[in-house]
């Protein structure tokens, strides 16, 4: 029998490796990898909740497959957006990237 | 058919033609005077259904007028009652007194002035302003509450500071509309104090409503005395009563027959009509707000008659002849008769605009108007001298012109209502009154020309000019006679005057013998008296100023009251401003906006080097938030 | 310890491996890879979760299409696909990442620790959910969010095609 903090200890680790994925990357490429690693996490968390805590309700499940819906726009949208950088700007490096400058 | 109901009409055809002609008036042929003149004559036409409706109910018993109009804006409050405005109008007798005053006045000067301002750069306008003037004026005489009431009010208020300032290239004239505009302003704010103090406690800025209110005992005594003193404020200054009375005389740089409309027959009885109207409220008050009234009433009276004896401005002479009136109405009202304020207000409208008119007529022929540079008109103005004699001896109250019929009716009030002091200082102001009407008659019109260039052209004006005068001559001689009885039952209406027109019961008409006899010896003293001092040389007069100088010094200067106000605002608001001005510029804006401002200038220089534009440091700084809010999470939790 | 909880321990420790990798890895084409692994190695804890359906869903949309539209854009945008000094694919704040995310891993795990689950209703065992009552429930009762977020999906195609496609004269 697998208790709930198992899951979550799985899920906190890796929501910590996206984080530092996502702090410490420069290509704009490898911090959306870092960012899937990151839903990845909040899926098994929700899943985790919706099988132990609420299984008449399972709204965690839902949850999940929303989360993966929308990954996969949030993806294929994202990788459009690097790509009109890196025509632009001739980088995918997000630290090169730094119109926001005052 | 148009009745009561539909008087909203009156003051909305004005209304219209002011618009037409303030957006198009230029394109017009005549740059659209006949606009403005027909307007006019709508409003005094629409008035005699209204009026022959308005008899048909005046006889019911109870009848308080009738009520029209809608609702404007309506919300609640969250404290109190809602919060109503209105759009509503009120015949009555009273509003019908004044209704016919104005239009017919306002008409009569609209012709005149077609003659008196042809070929002025401005003559368009000047028609598009009358009209709003008319309108506004209208308006507030049928107002059925106390915000549209106020609103009129300021209208007329800001139309004579447009009309005073007409030749506004004239720095005397600016000056003059500035301070009229002022110190009115003065006043409208006392009635605007008083209208909120009233709509306060009742909730309600009906008029009709607001007496229900007082007389189910709404107010405390205290308070509708404040409410109604302050009320008083507003004809203060509308009616040039003392000690607001400084802008009227200077008012007289305005076209004349601007003063004639405005500054004699209609805006500056907006007072007394307003004190009128509310005159139940000053009944059910402490005593006090019907002897201030008095008070200052008669101290208008007394200064403006003998400030009238000295001045030699002929436009002038007849604005403190007006002021005299005021006062005297305001006398009238403070002794609580409706009907005899009314009765000399319905006759002064026609006398004193027809004054105003033919003295309009003089300055128009000889383009002076000091009567130092005039006399000896009579021959070549004949009609002219003899319209302005007829409103001269009217206000001097000589049987049986209408004013004499006015005059003696507030006499007979006065007599009745108040202490021989008061009585004894109206006789003396009917003495003095003859005197300086008379002087100005003489020195004008009679004699020999003391500037013979000025008078080489002078003759009577062209008929569009000399038409409204004899109109109003007519009146002159008739108005008064509708105090008796017979007369009032023949045009239709109940009885006299004093049986249409009335504040609790109808008023018979009575005519005190020694009244009478009283007033006109004093009217004949004071005629025969000028006839001695200013005839021919006018050698008594100018050894009789010697004589006196300083009582002569001390009404050429005008008692003062402008030295006074000068030095008030000089030495009080002037340095109070100068306090008021150091304090917004050190304190306010140097420390306070630039400050504040500056505080962020310099706080957004030092932080924006936070900005780095590089993606992973906000990221960075977002984790790092998410962090600290997780641990305040915990502690506080736990 | 149970056969479950082995089987548990290992789909972990390839899942944490496969992240180890994606962060760390000093070829972007590998990290690439490892993200492959690491989305199985999900896959197959959603399988002990008894969340068979969406096991599926994980193979199919990211080990499928993610990873290759990933691995497409690496080619687009030419990030280096040989090994490389340190720093290149790092940025200089690699050690404040790795504080912050250490920290919210300590945060987070105590949380997961220290809360009493069963006081909130916590079960022992994995309570399965029968696939047709997920049908049923995402059909009907969350019908609407369903329809939304096809809608979001339709805009965020449109929109990558948008972005993505070359203009006139580029």
């Amino acid at each position: 029998m697998i208790p709930i903090q198992h899951f979550l200890v799985l899920s906190s680790i890796l929501f910590s490796l996206g984080i530092y994925g996502v702090l410490a990357r420069r290509s704009a490429v490898l911090i959306l990898m870092s960012v899937e690693l990151m839903l990845q996490a909040v899926s098994v968390n929700f899943i985790a909740f919706a099988v132990y805590l609420s299984p008449e309700q399972f709204t965690g499940l839902i949850f999940a497959i929303f989360v993966i819906t929308i990954a996969a726009a949030e993806v294929g949208l994202a990788l459009a957006i690097i790509l009109r950088i890196y025509r632009n700007k001739a980088t995918a490096n997000v630290d090169e990237v730094d119109m926001l400058k005052w | 058919m148009v009745g009561m109901e539909e008087a909203w009409l009156i003051p909305a055809i004005p209304a219209a033609a002011f618009a037409v002609l303030l957006l198009v008036g230029k394109y017009l042929p005549r740059r659209g005077d006949w606009l403005a003149i027909g307007a006019v004559a709508a409003s005094f036409v629409l008035f005699f259904p209204v009026l022959i409706d308005l008899l048909d109910e005046v006889d019911q018993p109870g009848f308080a007028g009738v009520s029209s109009g809608i609702d404007w804006v309506k919300f609640s409050l969250p404290t109190g009652p809602d919060f109503q405005l209105r759009l509503g109008f009120h015949v009555d007798q009273l509003a019908i007194v004044m209704l016919v005053v104005v239009s017919f006045v306002a008409l009569m000067v609209q012709v005149y002035s077609t003659g008196y301002m042809k070929g002025d750069p401005r003559y368009g306008w000047y028609f598009a302003a009358m009209s709003l003037f008319v309108a506004s004026m209208l308006t507030l005489v049928l107002a059925d509450n106390f915000l549209l009431l106020y609103a009129a009010w300021e209208g007329v208020g800001f139309c004579s500071y447009l009309l005073i300032g007409f030749w506004h290239e004239r720095r005397s004239a600016a000056e003059a509309a500035k301070k009229a505009f002022v110190t009115t302003r003065i006043g409208d704010v006392g009635l605007l104090i008083g209208i909120i103090l009233l709509w306060r406690e009742a909730g309600t800025f009906d008029i009709s409503e607001i007496f229900e209110f007082a007389e189910n005992g709404g107010y405390s005594a205290e308070y509708l005395t404040t409410a109604v003193l302050f009320l008083f404020a507003g004809a203060v200054g509308k009616s040039a009563q003392f000690p607001l009375h400084v802008w009227l005389p200077d008012a007289m740089e305005g076209p004349t027959p601007v003063s004639a409309l405005i500054h004699a027959a209609t805006m500056v009885v907006a007072g007394v009509y307003l004190v009128a109207r509310m005159l139940p409220l000053f009944e059910l008050a402490d005593p006090v707000a019907l002897n201030v009234v008095t008070a200052l009433g008669l101290t208008t009276v007394m200064i403006s008659a003998t400030m009238g004896l000295v001045a030699t401005d002929i436009k002038q002479v007849i604005a403190y002849s007006t002021i005299n009136s005021l006062g005297l109405m305001m006398v009238a009202l403070g002794s609580g008769s409706v009907t005899a304020a009314m009765l000399y207000l319905f006759a002064h409208g026609f006398f004193k605009a027809l004054l105003f008119l033919s003295a309009g007529s003089v300055i128009h022929a000889t383009e002076r108007q000091e009567v130092s540079q005039l006399g000896g008109l009579a021959k070549r103005m004949p009609v002219t001298a003899a319209v302005f004699a007829l409103g001269a001896l009217s206000m001097a109250g000589i049987v049986p012109l209408s004013g004499f019929w006015a005059k003696d009716e507030i006499l007979n009030v006065a007599g009745d209502h108040q202490n021989f002091v008061v009585y004894g200082f109206m006789m003396l102001s009917v003495f003095i009154t003859a005197l300086y009407m008379v002087r100005v008659v003489i020195l004008t019109f009679l004699g020999e020309p003391r500037d013979r260039g000025a008078q080489e052209h002078a003759h009577d004006a062209e008929p569009a000019m000399t038409v409204p005068l004899l109109l109003l001559a007519a009146l002159t001689v008739v108005a008064g006679f509708v105090t008796f009885d017979g007369v009032g039952e023949a045009l239709g209406f109940p009885g006299g005057f004093g049986e249409f027109v009335f504040s609790e019961e109808p008023e018979a008409f009575h005519f005190p013998l020694d009244v009478a006899v009283l007033s006109t010896v004093a009217a004949l003293a004071g005629l025969a008296t000028a006839f001695y001092f200013w005839s021919g040389e006018a050698e008594p007069a100018r050894r009789a100023a010697e004589t006196f100088r300083p009582a002569y010094e001390t009404l050429k200067r005008k008692y003062f009251v402008d030295e006074v106000y000068q030095w008030a605002i000089d030495r009080v608001v002037l340095v109070t401003g100068g306090v008021v001005a150091w304090f917004d510029r050190n304190v306010v804006n140097d420390t306070g906006v630039d400050g504040t401002a500056g505080l962020g200038v310099f706080t957004g220089f030092g932080m924006k080097f936070l900005e780095t534009g590089k993606l992973p440091n906000y990221a960075l700084a977002i984790v790092t938030g998410v962090i600290v809010l997780a641990i305040v999470f915990m502690v506080v939790r736990v | 310890m149970s056969y479950e909880e082995v089987i548990f321990y290992f789909v972990a420790a390839l899942t944490v491996l496969g992240a180890l990798g994606v962060v760390l890895a000093r070829n972007a084409v590998h990290s690439a890879l490892f993200l492959i692994l690491a989305l199985l190695a999900v896959a197959g804890v959603f399988i002990l979760l008894s969340a068979e359906f969406l096991a599926i869903v994980q193979v199919l949309i990211y080990g499928g299409a993610v990873t290759i539209l990933i691995l497409f854009v690496m080619m687009l945008t030419r990030v280096r696909d040989t090994p490389s000094a340190a720093g290149e694919l790092d940025g200089p704040q690699r050690p404040f990442a790795a504080l912050a995310a250490g920290a919210f891993l300590a945060i987070s795990v105590l949380a997961a620790l220290a809360t009493d689950w069963e006081a909130l209703g916590a079960t022992e065992e994995i309570n399965p959910v029968p696939f047709e009552e997920l049908g049923e429930a995402l059909f009907r009762n969350w019908a609407a969010p369903f329809e939304v977020a096809s809608l979001v999906l339709l805009v965020a195609l449109i929109g990558a095609i948008v972005l993505a496609r070359h203009e006139e004269g580029e």
